[in-house]
């Protein structure tokens, strides 16, 4: 046996004992002293919600295969010939009407994402772990209006980064993106929260008291103990600008640098009135490649946000 | 929070204070303060440039007006004026506070409804609906509004399919009655997941000997839920109410990708954002939007604060 | 007639850890038993089955003269004090002791009078209007108690209730405690892993390890006749100095020193020449003071001093002799007690309560007095203690 097939082996074996641990650790449902057929109602509540959600992904999954004409023509939730799925997907490499062209906004927003993303969650990291175990003069002020930036409406900041982006040459270059996106402050509010849970003060100490270096005490001691925390502001800031729609809308005014959610914007207002261009069956199948990697990257790391994400309510 | 001024090692290591100097801080701390303030520096420098610079400068310009002939001037409180007697303007931030004041309350009630069911595990596959739920979280509000314009779209959309098979006849999801609704349905698909894991995960963390004790008290489920998990995960509820209140108040994309499907209905200042984007952008007014985005986030600023003293009040009772 | 009754009583959880392996106990009407344990020992197991809250892989438990296993907790009648008293943050200590009545459907008036008068007996008067957050752990615990008795339970589960509170209050507690249960007379189970609490307080004491029930007896009982090396070394403090010794005839041969046997040797002989385990508790080795030997039995045995820790009171003298210790890795073990061996620098292999004022010091060699009589004697295969004479 491979040590990878031996590795899966062993999570897997690992998965399945926490699940049972878990069970263990749950309040029998017999005790809550349920009446008989109560479960089954709530499951087909569940089952009736999950169908709410799950009715748009299908439907775009399906119709990602249909022609222009079978998207509006045919029964919405089945397939219909003839099968268009790989024309539709050669066609997101092309410019097919002179908006831009899906392969380009689609690299577009995974550079924004990962730099923006990754820029964000080493600024966090950073910021959380000197606001949670240093004082200075002004730390509290400074975390607070921190805070308070988490009121401030993204349009609000839009509108004037606009206005300077004007002025200093910001307007229709990447960084006019990337550097708003490195601004999370939800993220250092998390990371700072989970420094606070996770890194004792006396390691911290102890480490002082060995001599250490206190960016060697990051690195080493604090560093690696921030990991899942860490995890969970990219996953969180890599998806804000994944979804960032407003601030590309107005920063960019030329196509080849749109994401992928200003370019579908734009063939959405165009899909009407784009006559022989066929831009629906694009606009369906573009949705599809957009989500997909994001759920991908959910689903895979899914430990690290249901954690983070239980951080911000237990420090409300 | 528990701020120790000083770390207990810290007299080892802190040479005699310099007379004269009137200094209560160690120089230890003082070189602590420093390597803290190395740490929030590279934050601090790209959050004031792209934060605070910009809410100054937008105040600053929304102060000045700039006319065809005559070139820019201050003008004092003459774009705020112009907002606040906007009628359009206050349409807006009305339909918006109608929108979150239906849609956050419904959603949070299912939300809770379901992180409530995964909590006791009163259904099957728990799990695997938790998962499902999410999926939406990770569409993009584009992507989810596009999807639904299809779904809603008033000559082909299956869901008007739908509505025509049991009765009604000529039904327009998407007409100026049935807009706020529809979008008051997306967003409730879009948020109800996200808000339903902050709730179950807040819902984890009450001890599991309280519900314990509530049982062999002989607590019947509901009350249970209503008068002891419910109160213990109140923090985690306000705090879902002020993120989705100021999600709500920025409402924008939806209407404005869902207007592609249905012209007419969405006009440039349905609400505040689009009023502030047309008014900006489109327009070229900026000094205008600027005042526009700065009453739009006081009233934001003055929501939050609200519920915030209503928390308050409520914790004191 | 008994309140509470557990025959071969099973836990094997669906991870597949076994908990409790055929526990057979019972409590009988207005008595207080405490069952007691280290950690994972399967006591709190085996409290939570009692409660209902637990489901039971095998066996069966009766309340009275009803097998609940089937019946839920709600039905039970059962009232619990958890470890961490599991009280309702936002609720004030009356609507916290009430809320069980409100469930009942008990009217009003009734209801505040019973909550009064359980914070009377507890002195939570002035406290009905706070908040649990805003009590201390003391008064927090007289809540999670307040809120069980106003319930008027015929059985009362405590799970480890003091553990959470500051030793010397800890000790206040307990009378406490048993103040309440005499007052209410409900048979009470009560779980704890200190062994001073469990003698202290209990009509009869269940020692339990691994899921296993290792002797249950008064505490007096324990400690003069402890079944087993488990029970002997975990009830006693210090614990009890356990040696490997062999049995020549009238004599003991502890290491190189003979220990004349005295009566004991009759309940020894069948072990004569064979091995067995010899164990000494520390408050029945006496400094000699060149008295020498006195009544037949009594033996002396000669100490190197290791450390003297004065308490005061007493002092403890740590001490080595050339024998073989036979339990204190195993108690280590069990209990985590590693300290004893820590503080010493294992120098030592036995522990002595002495008088305070004898002024022993660290590297003299003492000669301790002790009855033969008083010796307790393991098997060394089965562990069990070699039966003794009736008195």
């Amino acid at each position: 046996m491979s040590a990878a097939a031996m590795n899966s082996q062993t999570r897997r074996e690992r998965r399945r004992r926490e699940r049972l641990v878990e069970r263990d650790a749950a309040i029998p449902v017999e005790l809550y002293g349920l009446k008989r057929g109560t479960v089954t109602a709530l499951t087909t509540c569940c089952v009736l919600f999950a169908l709410f959600t799950l009715a748009p992904v299908v439907w775009v999954i399906i119709n990602s295969t249909k022609t222009q004409s079978n998207i509006f023509g045919s029964f919405g939730f089945w397939f219909a010939s003839p099968f268009e799925f790989f024309h539709t997907f050669a066609n997101l490499f092309r410019d097919i009407d002179g908006d831009g062209t899906y392969a380009n906004w689609f690299l577009n927003t995974v550079l924004y994402s990962l730099s923006g993303g990754i820029g964000a969650t080493v600024l966090a990291v950073l910021g959380g772990y000197g606001f949670a175990r240093f004082e200075f003069r002004g730390s509290k002020a400074f975390f607070a209006i921190i805070i308070a930036g988490l009121l401030v409406p993204i349009t609000l900041v839009a509108v004037p980064l606009y206005l300077a982006y004007a002025k200093v040459h910001l307007i229709n270059s990447v960084w006019g993106m990337i550097l708003p996106s490195m601004v999370v402050p939800v993220g250092l509010y998390l990371m700072r929260t989970y420094v606070e849970l996770s890194i004792p003060r006396e390691l911290i100490d102890a480490a002082r008291i060995d001599g250490a270096s206190e960016l060697r005490i990051f690195l080493r001691i604090a560093l690696p103990l921030m990991v899942p925390g860490l995890m969970t502001v990219l996953l969180l800031s890599v998806a804000g600008t994944w979804n960032n729609y407003i601030l590309p809308l107005i920063i960019f005014s030329n196509n080849q640098l749109f994401p992928v959610t200003v370019g579908m914007g734009l063939w959405s207002q165009h899909a009407g009135n784009s006559g022989d261009a066929n831009l629906y069956p694009l606009l369906v199948l573009g949705g599809l490649v957009t989500i997909v990697p994001m759920i991908a990257l959910f689903a895979l790391l899914q430990r690290y946000w249901r954690g983070g994400l239980l951080l911000g309510s237990v420090a409300n | 929070m528990s701020e120790t001024a000083l770390r207990p090692s810290a007299p080892a290591v802190t040479p005699p204070s310099t007379p004269g100097k009137r200094r209560r801080r160690s120089a230890y701390a003082r070189r602590q303060g420093r390597a803290g303030l190395a740490f929030v520096t590279p934050f601090m420098i790209i959050f004031t440039l792209i934060m605070i610079a910009p809410l100054g400068y937008a105040v600053y310009q929304s102060l000045y007006t700039t006319k065809l002939i005559g070139g820019t001037s201050f003008s004092g409180f003459a774009n705020y004026s112009t907002v606040l007697q906007s009628g359009d303007f206050w349409d807006g931030v009305i339909r918006v506070i109608i929108f979150g004041g239906i849609q956050i309350p419904v959603m949070l009630a299912i939300a809770f409804f379901f992180a409530t069911i995964f909590d006791l595990g009163v259904a099957r596959w728990g799990p695997l609906f938790r998962a499902v739920y999410f999926i939406p979280f990770a569409v993009p509000i584009v992507v989810s509004s596009v999807m639904w314009g299809f779904l809603l779209d008033p000559a082909y959309g299956p869901f008007n399919h739908l509505m025509n098979a049991i009765g009604f006849h000529n039904f327009n999801w998407l007409s100026g009655n049935l807009m706020i609704p529809s979008i008051i349905i997306i967003a409730i698909w879009e948020w109800t997941g996200y808000n339903c894991i902050i709730l179950y995960t807040a819902l984890k963390s009450v001890p599991r000997d309280v519900i314990e004790a509530a049982i062999l008290d002989d607590t019947p489920l509901w009350r249970i839920i209503v008068r002891i998990k419910l109160p213990m995960v109140r923090p985690a509820i306000i705090m879902l109410v002020f993120i989705n209140t100021i999600g709500a108040m920025q409402l924008f994309i939806e209407p404005t990708i869902l207007n592609n499907y249905q012209a007419g209905v969405v006009t440039n200042t349905w609400t505040p954002v689009i009023d502030i984007y047309s008014t900006a952008i489109s327009n070229g007014q900026y000094q205008l939007g600027a005042a526009m985005a700065v009453v739009l986030a006081v009233i934001i600023v003055a929501i939050s604060v609200a519920s915030l003293g209503f928390r308050g009040r409520r914790r004191e009772q | 007639m008994s309140a509470i009754s557990m025959e071969k009583l099973s836990k094997v959880y669906s991870s597949g850890v076994s908990a409790l392996a055929g526990l057979d106990l019972e409590v009988r009407d207005g008595e207080f038993v405490v069952l007691v344990g280290p950690s994972g020992c399967g006591k709190t197991t085996t409290l939570r089955m009692v409660a209902g809250l637990e489901s039971i892989t095998s066996g069966t438990v009766r309340l009275g003269d009803l097998v609940v296993n089937d019946v839920s907790p709600r039905q039970r009648d059962v009232a619990m004090v958890f470890q961490n008293y599991a009280l309702y943050p936002h609720l004030t200590v009356a609507e916290n002791i009430g809320f069980a009545l409100i469930n009942k459907k008990v009217p009003k008036p009734d209801r505040e009078r019973r909550v009064r008068s359980a914070a009377a007996a507890l002195g939570l008067m002035d406290l009905l209007g706070r908040k649990p957050g805003q009590l201390s752990g003391g008064q927090r615990q007289r809540v999670a108690m307040g809120r069980a008795i106003v319930r008027e339970p015929s059985v009362f589960l405590m799970d480890e209730p003091l553990s959470n509170l500051d030793a010397k209050l800890r000790v206040r507690m307990r009378s406490e405690v048993l103040r309440v249960h005499k007052a209410i007379g409900a048979a009470t189970l009560y779980v704890t892993h200190d062994q001073v609490e469990a003698m202290t307080m209990g009509d009869r004491v269940a020692v339990l390890h691994d899921g296993e029930l290792q002797q249950y007896a008064t505490p007096r009982e324990l400690y003069d006749r402890p079944a087993n090396l488990f029970v002997a070394e975990f009830i006693g403090s210090p614990e009890m100095n356990l040696y490997e010794a062999t049995v020549t005839g009238d004599e003991l041969l502890l290491g190189s020193q003979r220990l004349s046997l005295g009566p004991a040797r009759t309940l020894l002989a069948p072990y004569r020449g064979r091995t067995v385990i010899a164990g000494i508790r520390p408050e029945h080795l006496e400094l000699d003071g060149g008295a020498g030997a006195g009544h037949a039995g009594m033996a002396t045995l000669v100490a190197d001093v290791r450390v003297v820790e004065e308490l005061g009171d007493e002092a403890h003298v740590f001490f080595s002799i050339d024998a073989t210790a036979a339990g204190a890795s195993m108690l280590a073990a069990a209990a985590g007690e590693a300290e004893a061996g820590l503080l010493a620098g294992a120098t030592h292999n036995g522990i002595a309560r002495t008088n305070s004022r004898s002024a022993v010091r660290r590297g003299q060699r003492v000669t301790f007095r002790v009855d033969t009589e008083r010796i307790h004697f393991f098997d060394p295969d089965t562990s069990m203690a070699v039966p003794r004479m009736p008195r």
